[in-house]
Order: structure tokens, then C-alpha cells, then sequence
């Protein structure tokens, strides 16, 4: 949860990145980060897995997943409108693996085609795992008229269901840097 | 050398300090003896003296360049009762090489002082010490000391039993309860060196029980293990237990800082020691602890803390020493095979002056009166300075080894001890136990980098795992509050904490390179949580050692922590993200902290052998026994009050005034009132967030990303796994299919296993808030339900 914690804090900034900044940068080497100093960091490896034996409720929607009557994945919904209905992932399920993501923080004051020299910032560089393994990856995106789908009078129209599995490349790093007024 | 210090060398050189209250009972206060007490003699080859001893003295008085340190309302007697002797048996007898021997017994003896108190401080006192003791034991002396004839030698054995040691302020008292305790010093030497003493005690054994720690807020009792009304046994911390084999030097010489005081250095080795927390028959225990200290140019005087506060100060040259604890352990306090360890630490210290972000700082505390302003007459105040100019500490687990190295702090504030009860008094909020107060007290700290394996491996980042046990890299802030221990834990003895802590200006690191790679000290580049406010408050919360480890239950908590600026890059000079305002409020949560990680583990994979895991496509790793479990049950409440809620804030575009962004004058973006429930409607919140971390120092899997040279200048493929090399320079090298054996050297880092579980979890809305237009609601509610998260994860510090 720490680690999730970690996570969430800094891939939280990733949207927040002005996409005109980041189409101008690109990856560096092992070697040319060779003269780059203070910039000991941290490297993760892990596989993450939701739900992959079902969650914590038993209940006459919720159960086991050899239960065909009920679902074991986790759900969450929310709503635009203050009496509106909810949108919803649903039995949402699945595990997935990375090698190799690297975090920490470094100067950025030359490459990038003469770029970095102006930038002279310092940025969070997060290095993107090279494979990320997703095994069996579903949900289903659904409309419904309760948060809750023990509430009584529930209803919910599911929309698809997505599923994924394979590999998913993902190389170079993303840096992460603030931009105008904070 | 004074003349005050010459007559205080003297009577050194007959009661050795320290033996002087517990081996030499009765010397110090011989009387004549009259017809009756005379009958009392007997024996043919010494004397037997048998006494009923009472002393008192309103003062007992230490000048220092003028300025006096008081013992108010001295005594010597009984324990039993305020008033009366206590009984001393003692047998005097002169052996065949002219030393002197005495076997004695004291029977519930009480040692004590009302107060300690200050010239020019009328009112205030440090508060009382009392202490209870029935001794037997033996004394000898005999003439030659370890530098010349002229010294003196010193046996001592003795035991205690029914002893009690206690703080009284303001008729509020915790004291030590029940001790007992058998300790053996043979061959101590007492010898004149140059313009001081020196004492040499080559070896001192022994052993201790305290039975209980107890706290009383009723002004009658004193000293009692029961109340004095409801004759019920007082709350309990906790027992201690132990025993030591040590060897100690002392250097004792007149001069202190600035004029007359004393001079203090001493050398000490611990040979081996064990202390164990007893709670309700469970103990956590400190095992196998060797190490040693050395105290370099320690002065005391009564002199001026730097805000001209008269006080008794102790400022300090240096203190460097090793300490290592074999087993950190969980288990059956009376001899139960049934423990479990987390393992081990090593520590190596050096507290000496050193400057820090410009700034310099020394080593001393001034000892005043008074405590907490509003706490009564009675009470400590502490004003520290304190400056660790390195540290190195390992954890080491199933033999593998992190070291944090480069730990450096300092800060200089007032610290407050108090011993209260439950009341409003001045306006004050106190609780029931010991309160350690914080005023301004201004620090820090930092961490240089990891070094694995060895002392002499290669400096490494990777700080940030300290994260995963929730320890920020470095930390520089400006403290107010308490923290008040109490006696009694969720069932019998154990804590109870109640704490406010504000903590205003500070800075946090994230993320945090070295300060220093070898060329000097610079500033750390990192991510950093800067102007940070932060709030934090916890009602009952109870601490206790039960068979399955250390189990803390929190009563009521909520805080706020609000990053004025979250920067990356310099922590000063860094751009910022903006403005980011972490609300908590949670009731009834829990942690266990638990010996041992998560043993046997399938990564990446699934399946309970190796075989099955390894068929899964997963790394079948066996972590051993020891490590560290985590488990935590975090209940979010829903929102009472705009300060007692959970809500996460983040704002940018603020206004500016003198170059500073002002917070609350920019656009928001806030999750308002987010809380657990168990999600069936009705309301109950018992479930919440159940997270279980277990963390291991293990090998870890690291794979180069890339073909060529490193940062460091290692070549190898994309692909090729790192494996560590101490032939290498850099440590290591890259290896394309790497054998078995090799696989035993992968670097290591922390594995950490979690599931994180929880029935539902809400956020009421989302709102977007401008400054002028006021705010915008932009999703009515989000409900997650019946999630649960496993991950398998490693984390590797790099270079």
C-alpha cells in the first residue's frame, strides 16, 4: 500500500505535464546520463494483481469467483450529476507485471537537440519499464441508477466488456516537471 | 584546581561516587553510639553495627562561580512511611592484608529530595526523585589503585530488592516499581591522576527486574503501588528486564566551561547486554548487545542557557560509539522458545560540533525548572542543542545487510517533562501520564545514501525506501506539542498516548540524492514537500507487546499536512507544483508491527512450491524468517467537522505577495470527505482499509534497459541482469544468462509483499474552486467497492 501510495503521488502528476514540453524531449542514454550527478534513485520491479481471488464481500451481488452467480471483481462508479445515474467499471479483475521502472530526480541542462540547455530544470524522471505484462485484464463499463448494487430498486445496463492480455512496450522515460503559476 | 575540589577529591577517595548511596549505607551519617546501641555490638573478629537511621535536611546546597543548585526537603529513612528509620545492619571487619570489609543489610530504605531548584528561579523546580531500597551486600577496601600505591581498590557485590525509583512533579509521580537487582564490581580503582580522579572499574556484571512501570495522579500516594483511596494497583507501562557485563572508565576533574564545575570523561565497553519490554507476559527484547561509548569533555555547571535562563548545563565535546543488537524479538517474556525476530541492527554514532545549512551547532542541554508553563511550579525544561554529525545504520535480516549511511541532525529548542493527570489546569488540556513537551524546538535530518553489503560498498541512492516505513529521507522542521505517555494499554499494561503536534515551516523529502558523493557537502536535489504545515492530533491511542507483536490502536486521530509548495529540484530554489493539503481523520484504526516478512513467495507468478510457481512463470523466493510485517486496518471517517474530515486539496495559480505564492487565493481542485463504510448500507465502519506489508532485505532482479556503458560506466546489453562483483570496481557487472551461484548475488534492495483490501470506499464530491466564483461541484460521488490488491514488488536502490 506504501509502495501504491508512492505511486499514486507521483504518476499523479503525469496528466498534469503540458504536452508541448514533453514532445520535445527524448530519451537519454545510460551513457549520456553518465555525467549527470546526484541522481541515486530507486529501480521497482513488481506484479500487481486486483481481485485475482475475488474481494472482501459476500453478499447476494458480490462472492467467490467460482460462483458464476455472482461477481468477485471490484467495482467503481461515480456520477456527473448530483441525482444522476453512475457510470461504472465493473468486475473489474485482473494481474499485470513490470520490470524495471526506475524514479528519481536529475538535472536536465543539455541534449535534447539543444533543448535542455534552455530548460536547465530539474525534473522527476520516471523509466518506463520496457515490457509491462497484462494477464488477463477485464472490466465492464456500465451504466446503472445505484453507487451500491445491493441498494433495492438497482439497475445497471452494461455497455462492453474490455479484456487484456499480452505485452505492452513501454520504453524511454517520462519526465515530470512543474509549469507556470503553482 | 579549587579548594571546593580538593575536599570533594577526598571524600571521593573514601566513598567512591556511585557506591557512596548504594554500597557505603551508613558511614556518611555514623553518630556516636550511646549505652543501648552499644548492646547492639557483638562478634569477636569485627564490629556489628545495628542502626535505625533517620536524616533529613531542608538543603543540600552546590555553588558554582557563585550561583547554587538546591536538593529542597532532603531525607534519609524508611520507605514504608513518611516519617521514621530505617534499619541498617552492618559488620565491620579488618582482613589479614589490612583492607577494610562490610557486609551489610538495609531494610526499605528511601532516598529522597522534594525538588531541585535554582538560584534567581523563585517558584520553580525541576521536580522530586525518590528511592526505595532494601540492600545486602559487601564492600571492601583495601589501599593501591591501578596508577600507584596511593590509590585505593574497591570490591563491591550487592543485591537489592523492593526497590522503586521515581519523578514526582506538581503531586503527579511515574515511577519504577518492584526492581530488583544483583550486581558484582570487583577491582574498581580509584587513583589521582594529574588534576582529577580516575575510576577503573574493569568489569561490572549483573542483572535487573523491574516489575512494573507505574503512573499516579492522585497527590496522596507516594510512592505506593496501590492507590491510596481505592487501593486498586496503579496503571502499568510495562515491566523491564536485563543484565549487563560491562567495563567503564571515568575521568573526573574540576573546571567546567566557563569558571568552577566539573569536567567529565568516560570510556565505556558493553561486553554483552540484554533488555527486554515485559507487557502482560509478552516481551519484546533486545538481545545480544555489545558495543561501546566514549564521552569526551563533558562539562557541568550552573551557569546560562544562550537565552540567559540560569540552569545547570551540561555542554559535551563529543560522544562517538558502536552499538550492535544481535535480535530484535517478539515473544514469551519467562523463557519461551516462541520468538520471533526482526533482526538485527548495528549503529555507529558521532555526536560532535559540525555546521549544517550554514548554521553551526554544539552538543548541551541546560537543565531548569518548571516544565510547561501551565503545568504547576514543578516540572523539567530542557533546552538542547544537539548536533549528530554522522551516523551509520544497518538492518541486517537472514544475513543481508542495508546500511543507511550518512545520517546526520541537529536542532537546537526547548523540551518539556512533566508528569500529569487528567485536567483542564490554566487553561491547558493534560492527560494521565508522562508529558514530553516540544516549544521551538527548531531540527532536522538527513540521510547521505545506502551503501549494501558492507561498510565499504559504493555509496547508492535509494533513500526513498525508508518511505515504505513511513520515514521521509530528510527532514528539516519547527516543532510545538506533547506527547503524553500514560500507563495502560488496551488490556493491562502498555501505553496510551495522547499527543498535539504542529509542525510549521518544514521540509520533506520524497526523494533526496546525497549531499554529500565525496566533494563536499551541497545541496540535495530531491522531490520536496516545502512550507509544510502540519497538524496532527491522537486521542488514546494504546501501544502494547502481545504475542504476535507490537500492536498500536489508535483512539481518535485526524491531521492536516499542507504543502505550501511541493518542489523538485533544490528545496529552496525549486519550481513547485503547487499547492497540495492532505486532510486525515480516522477512529478505531490499528497497526501490528510484526517479527518476520513474508517467508516463502511466488513473484510474478502463482503457486504454493516451487515447482508449481516456477510452472506459472513466476520466481519462487524463499525470504527466510526474519523481516518486518506490517499490518494495518486504517477506518476513514466520514467528515464531522471542516477540520476532522479526509479530503485531499491541490491548488495552483495563486496570488503572489513578495514573490510568494499565498495559499487560498488560487484555483482548487479538491476530493471533499472521503471515508470507508463496509457497504451495506448501514453505516457501519469496521472494515476499512486492511493493508498487510511484509518487507524483506532480499536479492532483487535487475535488468539493464539499455546496450552500452551505464552511469557508471559498466557495459552490458539490453536485458543482461546485474549481478553484484566486489572485484569489479564499481561492484558490479552485467550478465546475459546468469548461473545459479550468480543468482545468489543479485543486488539486494526491499521486497515487499502487500494486500491491500477494502469493502468500500468514498469520496462525497469533487469540486473545483475558483477564487472569485467560489466552488463548482464536478462529480456527485465515487464509490469503489470490494476491491483487493496483491502486489509483489522490489525496490533497488541505484546508483
Amino acid at each position: 500500500m506504501m509502495w501504491i501510495r508512492i505511486f499514486s503521488v507521483v504518476l499523479g502528476f503525469i496528466g498534469l505535464v503540458p504536452a508541448g514540453a514533453m514532445a520535445e524531449l527524448d530519451r537519454l542514454t545510460d551513457e549520456a546520463l553518465s555525467d549527470v550527478s546526484g541522481q541515486g534513485g530507486i529501480y521497482l520491479s513488481g506484479d500487481i494483481s486486483i481481485n485475482e481471488n475475488g474481494g472482501p464481500i459476500d453478499n447476494s451481488y458480490y462472492g467467490s469467483c467460482e460462483d458464476a452467480n455472482k461477481k468477485c471483481g471490484a467495482r467503481f462508479a461515480y456520477r456527473l450529476k448530483e441525482d444522476g445515474g453512475w457510470m461504472v467499471l465493473d468486475d473489474i479483475r485482473g494481474n499485470f507485471a513490470f520490470e524495471g521502472l526506475t524514479l528519481r530526480v536529475r538535472s536536465v541542462d543539455s541534449g535534447f537537440g539543444g533543448d535542455g540547455q534552455e530548460f536547465d530544470s530539474d525534473v522527476v524522471e520516471i523509466g518506463l519499464p520496457n515490457i509491462v505484462r497484462f494477464n488477463d485484464v477485464r472490466f465492464k463499463i456500465a451504466a446503472s441508477n445505484e453507487a451500491r448494487p445491493t441498494a433495492p430498486n438497482f439497475r445497471q445496463t452494461d455497455i462492453l466488456s474490455v479484456q487484456m492480455q499480452g505485452d505492452v512496450v513501454m520504453e524511454g522515460n517520462m519526465l515530470v516537471f512543474p509549469k507556470g503559476n503553482p | 584546581m579549587t579548594s571546593r575540589f580538593h575536599k570533594f577529591i577526598k571524600v571521593c577517595r573514601v566513598f567512591p561516587l556511585g557506591s557512596l548511596a548504594l554500597a557505603m549505607p551508613a558511614l556518611s551519617d555514623m553518630q556516636s553510639l550511646d549505652d543501648a546501641d552499644m548492646a547492639g555490638i557483638s562478634g569477636q573478629s569485627g564490629i556489628t553495627l545495628e542502626m535505625d537511621l533517620e536524616v533529613g535536611a531542608s538543603q543540600l546546597s552546590y555553588f558554582d562561580d557563585g550561583k547554587g543548585i538546591h536538593l529542597e526537603n532532603f531525607r534519609i529513612g524508611t520507605s514504608e512511611a513518611e516519617q521514621g528509620p530505617a534499619s541498617h545492619v552492618i559488620k565491620i571487619d579488618i582482613e589479614d592484608d589490612a583492607s577494610l570489609n562490610l557486609d551489610y543489610l538495609v531494610d526499605n530504605r528511601r532516598i529522597e529530595f522534594r525538588d531541585i531548584t535554582l538560584d534567581g528561579v523563585p517558584g520553580r523546580g525541576m521536580g522530586g526523585v525518590f528511592f526505595d531500597h532494601s540492600l545486602a551486600g559487601n564492600f571492601r577496601i583495601r589501599s593501591g589503585g591501578a596508577r600507584s600505591a596511593a590509590g585505593t581498590t574497591f570490591d563491591s557485590v550487592f543485591s537489592m530488592t523492593d526497590g522503586r525509583l521515581g519523578y514526582r512533579t506538581n503531586g503527579n509521580e511515574v515511577f519504577l516499581d518492584d526492581i530488583t537487582m544483583n550486581v558484582e564490581a570487583l577491582g574498581i580503582t580509584l587513583d589521582v591522576v594529574g588534576q582529577g580522579l580516575e575510576i577503573n572499574v574493569p568489569r561490572v556484571t549483573g542483572s535487573y527486574d523491574i516489575g512494573a512501570i507505574r503512573h499516579s495522579g492522585n497527590p496522596s500516594n507516594h510512592g505506593r503501588s496501590r492507590d491510596a483511596q481505592s487501593g486498586q494497583l496503579l496503571p502499568s507501562y510495562g515491566g523491564l528486564s536485563g543484565d549487563f557485563d560491562l567495563s567503564t572508565r571515568f575521568g573526573i576533574a574540576g573546571g567546567g566551561r566557563n569558571g568552577e564545575g566539573f569536567r567529565i570523561d568516560n570510556e565505556t565497553t558493553i561486553h554483552s547486554a540484554n533488555f527486554l519490554y515485559i507487557d502482560d507476559g509478552n516481551a519484546l527484547g533486545f538481545r545480544d548487545i555489545t558495543g561501546r561509548y566514549n564521552i569526551n569533555d563533558l562539562r557541568v555547571d550552573v551557569t546560562d542557557d544562550w537565552a540567559g535562563r540560569r540552569a545547570l548545563g551540561l555542554t559535551l565535546g563529543s560522544l562517538d560509539g558502536e552499538l550492535a543488537i544481535g535480535g530484535i524479538e517478539v515473544g514469551q517474556a519467562n523463557g519461551g522458545t516462541d520468538r520471533a525476530s526482526f533482526g538485527q541492527i548495528n549503529l555507529d554514532f558521532l555526536f560532535i560540533d559540525h555546521a549544517y545549512n550554514g548554521r553551526s551547532y554544539t552538543n548541551a542541554a541546560y537543565l531548569q525548572g518548571g516544565g510547561h508553563a501551565d503545568a504547576g511550579p514543578q516540572g523539567l525544561q530542557l533546552a538542547a542543542e544537539w548536533s549528530l554529525g554522522n551516523a551509520d545504520l544497518s538492518y541486517t535480516e537472514d544475513g543481508n545487510r542495508l546500511i543507511f549511511s550518512g545520517i546526520q541532525s541537529w536542532g537546537r529548542g526547548d523540551i518539556t517533562v512533566n508528569v500529569t493527570r487528567d485536567e483542564v489546569r490554566n487553561g491547558t488540556r493534560f492527560y494521565d501520564g508522562l508529558r514530553i513537551g516540544f516549544e521551538s524546538l527548531r531540527g532536522g535530518y538527513r540521510i547521505n545514501g545506502l551503501r549494501v553489503g558492507d561498510d565499504n560498498a559504493p555509496l547508492q541512492g535509494g533513500t526513498e525506501l525508508l518511505l515504505a516505513l513511513g520515514v521521509y529521507p530528510s527532514y528539516e522542521f519547527d516543532l510545538d506539542g506533547h506527547i503524553t505517555l500514560g500507563a495502560g494499554g488496551a488490556d493491562g499494561a502498555g501505553l496510551t498516548i495522547n499527543s498535539d503536534i504542529r509542525i510549521r515551516d518544514g521540509r520533506a523529502a520524497i526523494i533526496a540524492a546525497p549531499y554529500n558523493e565525496g566533494q563536499g557537502e551541497r545541496s540535495q536535489k530531491g522531490l520536496w514537500l516545502t512550507d509544510l504545515d502540519y497538524d496532527a492530533h491522537v486521542r488514546d491511542m494504546t501501544v502494547d507487546v502481545t504475542e504476535e507483536g507490537l500492536a498500536i490502536i489508535k483512539g481518535e486521530a485526524w491531521s492536516t499536512m499542507d504543502v505550501g509548495n511541493l518542489r523538485v529540484g533544490d528545496k529552496a530554489g525549486g519550481k513547485s507544483f503547487g499547492r497540495f493539503v492532505v486532510q486525515k481523520y480516522e477512529t478505531g484504526s490499528s497497526m501490528t508491527v510484526i517479527p518476520g516478512g513474508a517467508g516463502a513467495v511466488c513473484a510474478g507468478g502463482s503457486g504454493s512450491s516451487s515447482s508449481s510457481c516456477e510452472a506459472s512463470g513466476g520466481r519462487w523466493e524463499d525470504r527466510g524468517d526474519e523481516g518486518v510485517t506490517i499490518r494495518l486496518k486504517q477506518i476513514f471517517a466520514k467528515a464531522v467537522s471542516e477540520s476532522r474530515k479526509n479530503a485531499f486539496t491541490w491548488e495552483t495559480n495563486r496570488r503572489r505577495s513578495g514573490g510568494a505564492p499565498v495559499s487560498g487565493t488560487g484555483t482548487q481542485l479538491v476530493l471533499n470527505d472521503i471515508y470507508t463504510s463496509d457497504g451495506d448500507g448501514s453505516g457501519s465502519n469496521s472494515f476499512g482499509i486492511q493493508t498487510d506489508l511484509a518487507v524483506d532485505v532480499y536479492q532483487t532482479k535487475v535488468v539493464k534497459k539499455t546496450d552500452g556503458p551505464d552511469a557508471l560506466g559498466v557495459s552490458g546489453a539490453r536485458g543482461d541482469e546485474k549481478i553484484m562483483d566486489p572485484t569489479r570496481a564499481a561492484g558490479y557487472r552485467y550478465v546475459s544468462s546468469p548461473s545459479s551461484a550468480q543468482r545468489q548475488n543479485r543486488p539486494l534492495g526491499f521486497a515487499v509483499q502487500a494486500q491491500s483490501q477494502f469493502k468500500e470506499l468514498s469520496i462525497n464530491n469533487i469540486d473545483l474552486v475558483h477564487p472569485t466564483g467560489g466552488a463548482q461541484t464536478m462529480v456527485y460521488g465515487v464509490k469503489m467497492q470490494n476491491v483487493n490488491i496483491n502486489a509483489n514488488l522490489t525496490a533497488t536502490p541505484i546508483p
